[in-house]
């Protein structure tokens, strides 16, 4: 019997083709419900700045830029395997790259180009010796090349020193001023779109693939023929160009740079982040950033309402937050996008599926559990 | 097509991999038996480069490839199929499978990125590729499945279907047939003449003397990281040497 003709005849036995849409299904991820209320989120996130007052806008933008390079480290972290503590460094570099440029005249989107550039740049030459790294050592390293950064920065007479950088020119594109926060939040924004429009198309393309086998086995990936090595550098200089962009957008944004503003608690509030929403995955990075930034901020709100005892805002936004984070790692290890998608994958996918698996088949093959994908 | 001299490795002072020499022909189907320890994985490890020799040399189609790293012996024809399951996870089966074509297709960070031409044509030419591989193995009513969830014998299958993706030259495969059920040890015997019909050289770790009898043109029989003997099935079944270190009294 010919393949195609016992193909056919495996296709007649299992019924005509509904069963292998319910096969299909959960790969191309969630039920259209949920789809829609995504797309009526980001419709109304995108809307927002319309209504936000100074304060809201100011944590609108914040979200917006910390999601850029939450979602670089969610690639990097989940696809690629690398820890990194060090990315608010790219966030810097990009910020004094813009600045510099545009406080010698040059225009401030040329400036805004620049950016993911130089912090792409620099994070090809970082990689090349840190990512023979691994794990905690990796970790560890990266913290260490946020501290040399920040005594370099201190020492730079270019880059302000330690007063920093002042009277950054606001943004505009061809002598139209978007310089002020309702516009800046829209820059913020489309900026973010660029950041997961480049994302999904790395992660569903033949070097995504490459990425996300060889996360799980680097071995394996290197015997398809995949330089590991190279394609883990490659991912780097991907999230750090990430972080740079939003750096340029942040500096235009504040109008001054120092490197007080880069602690390292920065480069560990993004990681958390990422690991909140779930790594290798860009969804998971917008959710994680938005929920610690927003649980961040209403905390602080709390602590500083009138009524409120002295200690309280030390109590709310170090015990309170640590003790959220605590709980949502403990309870939902892989961040909480992917159980929440499991969980809604397994509810839809499951009833088609259950006919078919006892329909007669296999007994070996039955019973499979859903499929834990990844977008 | 593929020429081994001397290559030594050794762990901590053991030898897994000593002075081993062997030849195998283009197009041949080469048998490589011999008790647990043997050094049979070693060498398997050795010619695909996931481990450095510490002596010798290993030459694909007259081409040095000892010093090479993995990634470029797989890039000159070289595909492996591991003994423990290596699934890519969180991938489903066709996607773990498409991995395995990676290098039958270009296109890059910056095609994939901007949706160049060669990013569609690349993913094409890759899906088709992948399908093929998984309905000679038998898998493709599988397809959408999580790789993770096959049964350990549909998970082995779609390491070879990987590996036969890749177009190569010399597929070495670990012990392929351990842990299938019956029928799916023919569906693979099966596969592997059907590669052998297309020039494909192979080589075939495997425990069960009469599966590799049926497939193997030559085996090459080792203990304590030599080889002892190799010769036709039938001639190394009745040397005597191999009867005491490996096949043991019972062999009729």
């Amino acid at each position: 019997m010919s393949i195609s003709a016992r193909h056919g005849a495996r296709q007649a036995r299992r019924g005509p083709a509904e069963p292998h849409a319910a096969y299909a299904r959960p790969r191309t991820g969630l039920p259209s419900p949920v789809l829609g209320g995504i797309a009526a989120t980001a419709l109304a996130t995108l809307l927002l700045p319309l209504v936000l007052d100074r304060g809201g806008l100011a944590l609108y933008i914040d979200i917006a830029l910390s999601a850029c390079v939450v979602v670089g480290i969610s690639l990097l972290m989940g696809f690629a395997g690398q820890v990194s503590l060090g990315q608010a460094v790219f966030f810097a570099i990009g910020g004094y790259t813009a600045a510099v440029l545009v406080l010698n005249d040059v225009p401030p989107l040329v400036g805004l180009l620049a950016a993911p550039v130089a912090a792409g740049l620099v994070a090809l030459l970082l990689g090349v010796p840190l990512l023979r790294l691994h794990g905690h050592h990796l970790a560890f390293a990266t913290i260490a090349v946020h501290l040399i950064f920040l005594v370099v920065v201190q020492q730079s007479d270019t880059l302000g020193g330690n007063v920093g950088l002042m009277g950054i020119p606001g943004f505009s594109v061809g002598g139209i001023d978007l310089a002020d926060h309702r516009s800046i939040a829209f820059v913020s924004w489309g900026v973010l779109a660029v950041v997961v429009l480049v994302s999904h198309n790395v992660i569903t393309s033949r070097p995504g693939r490459a990425l996300r086998a060889l996360a799980t086995s680097e071995t394996a990936a290197e015997s398809a023929g995949i330089p590991v090595g190279r394609y883990k550098l490659t991912v780097f200089a991907l999230s750090a160009a990430f972080a740079g962009l939003a750096g340029s957008v942040w500096a235009y944004y504040v109008g001054f740079l120092s490197p007080g503003m880069f602690p390292v608690s920065m480069s560990i509030t993004f990681v958390v982040m990422a690991a909140v929403g779930g790594m290798g995955s860009i969804w998971g990075a917008l959710f994680g950033t938005t929920a610690v930034k927003l649980i961040v901020s209403y905390l602080g709100m709390l602590g500083t309402a009138g009524g409120m005892p002295d200690y309280a805002p030390a109590v709310l936004s170090y015990a309170v937050y640590g003790l959220l984070l605590i709980l949502i790692l403990l309870f939902l290890p892989h961040g909480v996008v992917p159980a929440l998608r499991d969980r809604i994958v397994r509810r839809w996918s499951a009833p088609p599926r259950t006919p078919l698996d006892t329909a007669g088949r296999d007994p070996g093959k039955a019973g499979l559990p859903p499929a834990n994908g990844r977008p | 097509m593929l020429h081994v001299a001397g290559l030594t490795r050794s762990f901590g002072g053991v030898y897994a991999v000593r002075d081993v020499a062997l030849d195998v022909a283009d197009g041949e189907t080469r048998g490589v038996i011999g008790p647990n320890g043997a050094g049979k994985s070693t060498l398997f490890n050795l010619i695909s480069g996931h481990l450095p020799p510490e002596r010798g040399r290993v030459e694909l189609a007259g081409d040095r490839i000892d010093r090479l790293p993995p990634h470029r012996r797989a890039k000159r024809g070289v595909s492996i199929v591991f003994q423990s399951a290596r699934i890519f996870r969180h991938m489903t089966v066709r996607e773990n499978v498409m991995v395995g074509a990676h290098l039958r297709a270009r296109s890059g960070f910056p095609s994939a990125v901007l949706r160049l031409p060669s990013h569609f044509a690349a993913e094409r030419t890759i899906r088709a590729l992948a399908e093929e591989a998984l309905d000679r193995v038998g898998l493709l009513e599988w397809a959408d499945s999580d790789a993770e969830s096959l049964p350990l014998g549909q998970q082995r299958a779609m390491q070879v279907a990987r590996a036969v993706c890749a177009d190569p030259r010399l597929l070495l495969l670990d012990e392929p047939a351990s842990g299938l059920r019956a029928q799916e040890r023919e569906r693979l015997a099966r596969v592997i003449e059907e590669l052998k019909s297309t020039g494909v050289t192979t080589m075939l770790i495997e425990h069960d003397v009469a599966f590799v009898s049926r497939l193997a043109d030559r085996v090459t029989v080792m203990d304590l990281g030599r080889v002892i003997a190799a010769g036709a099935p039938d001639d190394v079944r009745s040397d005597p040497k191999v009867i005491t270190a490996y096949l043991g009294s019972e062999e009729p």
